[in-house]
């Protein structure tokens, strides 16, 4: 899967980047390519382009607080989640959005 | 960028002891108070527990990110505690915790160069193996060691 996504969480100092960081290590070990923005306390980094959006299978967001620019998103299938989804178990949520993918 | 550089030397305790969260936070802003990195232990510790109110802080393996952003932080920095005991905590995976890594954030930092850097400590906290490696830290040097190996 080409995966991309958006990490927020509500005081944009901690679980952003490690929710980010561990949604990127899961997809790399099963297999996929995946870019994620993070919108924290200094600002948005890694943005997603929209060649980035346009060649996305999956849009993942992973946040306790609004995000911004969801537009970007229309007609994307998108999986939301709460950050704690992904800081327990990174992997089972990737793989979950795979036999979604999968059903069509 | 240097991770270091985020790291108060001054705020690095091994062996903490404390039998609770708030022991904890009374212990860590004593130190963050005494080096000047915080102008009041009340008003840092108020915000910390603001924080703790929105959701769990325990990322599990026995590691737990606090953080504070408030008006009472002079010095954005990065605390660390191994405790001498596991407490318990809110925590993701149900584990009491033996590492605190305490976020002290100066409110009015944005765009900052050392918020830059808590979010590579951050970075770092997601391997379980890295958390491993600061459970099971046998003193301050091993402690500081990890964090400068990357």
């Amino acid at each position: 899967m080409n995966i991309v996504g958006i990490t927020a969480c509500i005081a944009g100092i901690a679980h952003t980047y490690i929710a980010k960081e561990k949604l990127v290590t899961a997809a790399k070990e099963l297999g996929h390519s995946i870019k994620i923005e993070t919108q924290g306390t200094i600002g948005v980094e890694d943005q997603l382009t929209p060649a980035d959006v346009a060649a996305a299978d999956v849009v993942i967001i992973a946040a306790d607080i609004g995000v911004m620019n969801l537009e970007r998103f229309v007609g994307k299938r998108k999986v939301e989640v709460p950050i704690s989804v992904v800081m327990k178990s990174p992997k089972a949520l990737i793989q979950k959005v795979e036999a979604k993918l999968a059903e069509g | 960028m240097l991770i270091h550089e985020i790291i108060n030397q001054n705020a690095v305790i091994y062996n903490l002891p404390a039998k609770d969260k708030s022991e904890v936070f009374d212990l860590i802003s004593q130190k963050l108070f005494e080096d000047g990195s915080i102008i009041s232990k009340e008003a840092f510790i108020e915000d910390v527990y603001l924080r703790e109110k929105e959701g769990k802080t325990g990322i599990g393996e026995g590691v737990a990110i606090p953080h504070g952003k408030s008006e009472a932080v002079t010095k954005t920095c990065i605390a660390i505690a191994k405790l001498k005991e596991p407490i318990p905590w809110e925590t993701i995976d149900g584990k009491p915790v033996r590492i605190v890594i305490m976020f002290a954030v100066d409110n009015k930092d944005k765009n900052n160069y050392f918020v830059k850097l808590m979010s590579q400590v951050a970075r770092m906290l997601a391997h379980e193996d890295f958390c491993e490696g600061l459970v099971n830290a046998g003193s301050k040097e091993e402690l500081l060691a990890l964090f400068q190996n990357t």
